[in-house]
């Protein structure tokens, strides 16, 4: 396996990605003070798939937030391909999610006036690639998922997994190389559940790295690693790191 | 479940000699079921003595060396369709990580959270495992496939269970 280019950083196969140092997120509710995360280090690395397991509340989206640049840690840092991200300004940090970072939900979030290869193709276009560059780039992500021929459909007349893995060919479309997901089968059934947790295997044999935010076992099991939160704690871990 | 009517179902099929049921049933089952050659010769012979199956007539002169071809006979499809029409009655509760959870909870010298710990660690990996041979798997393999997602859902419901546990013991405070 070679080096892999990500942004103006060279990573090597297996070399920390995502990396979480002392992290904790306090949330203000009212006079009272919530600790939703941490004290939490963690190291992912470029090219692994992680699954976040844990009861609702047990801090598994706070830290998917972390990861993904849209939410900033109370204390301690979060390190991404080497970079402090609270050195980064607002500006740069966007940059950050479009080119670097792809994000899957479980609802699918298509903008329902654009077709699928153009729900593909809008986060290149936003970072200011040429129409015919990120049209292309485009068909290449839907073809990889399998969703070719659909690609001039709108959504509403896709199904929910059609839907999803236009969704995951919009979250790694272009030079991006981490995968965030949250509960993205919550509202699929469980054999297009695991078409989707195929593709993000797919991704993550590719060499993308992938975290996968789920409370389903089953789901879990596609991943390299799995970490049990519970009060925003680290409590177990199976799988090889 | 008895071998005796995975041999009927295989003999449902068609006529066959002893020593092919073995392998066609393993086939058939994805090999979830492994059957020694002894066992299968063993219950045709109380199939025989029961009146499900009998001798094909003929095939014992024409290929002696390999012995009887077996085929069902009406009183054994009956018994076939009517295995098939019955639902599967459940087991008690008696598997052993209920039991060893049961008691480490009864005993104040063990620490049952850590016994739920581990077990989950290692049903987690178990589901891991089985994940992993699903993605050898091809769509169209449906056997093979539906042995996986039998063992999956099955480790599935041992994971929930034991997350269900580590919930209610840590509720009740206890070690």
């Amino acid at each position: 396996m070679s080096e892999r280019v990500v942004g103006e950083w060279t990573l090597a196969p297996g070399s920390p990605q995502l990396v979480l140092q002392g992290v904790t997120r306090f949330y203000e509710t009212g006079a009272e003070t919530v600790r939703a995360l941490g004290p939490l280090d963690l190291r992912i690395a470029a090219g692994e798939f992680v699954a976040l397991m844990g009861p609702s509340g047990s801090g598994k989206s706070t830290a998917l937030a972390l990861f993904g640049a849209l939410d900033t840690p109370s204390e301690g840092r979060v390190l991404l391909n080497g970079r402090d991200l609270a050195g980064l300004s607002l500006d740069a940090l966007a940059a950050l999610r479009r080119r670097e970072i792809g994000f899957v939900f479980q609802e699918f979030n298509l903008l329902p006036g654009l077709t699928a290869i153009e729900n593909v193709a809008l986060p290149l276009e936003l970072d200011g690639q040429p129409l015919r560059d990120a049209r292309l780039q485009a068909a290449e992500a839907m073809e990889s998922v399998g969703m070719a021929t659909f690609a001039d459909r709108f959504p509403e007349d896709l199904s929910g997994g059609e839907q999803q893995r236009v969704a995951i060919a919009r979250a790694f479309v272009g030079p991006r190389t981490i995968l965030l997901a949250d509960e993205p089968t919550g509202a699929l059934d469980s054999v297009t559940g695991e078409v989707v947790m195929r593709l993000l295997r797919a991704q993550c044999e590719k060499g993308r790295t992938v975290v996968l935010v789920t409370h389903d076992s089953t789901h879990a099991a596609w991943a390299d690693r799995v970490l049990h939160l519970r009060d925003g704690q680290l409590v177990g871990l199976e799988g090889t790191p | 479940m008895s071998v005796r009517h995975g041999l009927l179902a295989m003999l449902a099929e068609e006529t066959v000699h002893g020593y092919a049921l073995k392998s066609r049933f393993e086939e058939r089952t994805a090999g979830a079921w492994p059957l020694n050659i002894g066992q299968v010769y063993t219950t045709l012979g109380r199939l025989e003595r029961d009146g499900l199956i009998e001798a094909d007539p003929g095939s014992e002169v024409e290929e002696a060396h390999r012995g009887h071809r077996w085929r069902i006979t009406g009183v054994g499809q009956n018994e076939l369709r009517e295995w098939y029409r019955s639902p599967v009655g459940d087991d008690p509760v008696r598997d052993e990580l209920t039991i060893k959870v049961l008691l480490a909870i009864a005993d104040p010298g063990t620490d049952s959270s850590e016994v739920v710990h581990r077990q989950r660690q290692a049903t987690m990996q178990r589901l891991q495992s089985l994940t992993l041979k699903k993605m050898e798997v091809g769509l169209d393999e449906v056997a093979e496939m539906l042995l996986l997602d039998s063992l999956i859902l099955r480790a599935d419901a041992e994971a929930r269970w034991l997350n269900l546990c580590d919930e209610r013991l840590r509720a009740r405070g206890l070690p």
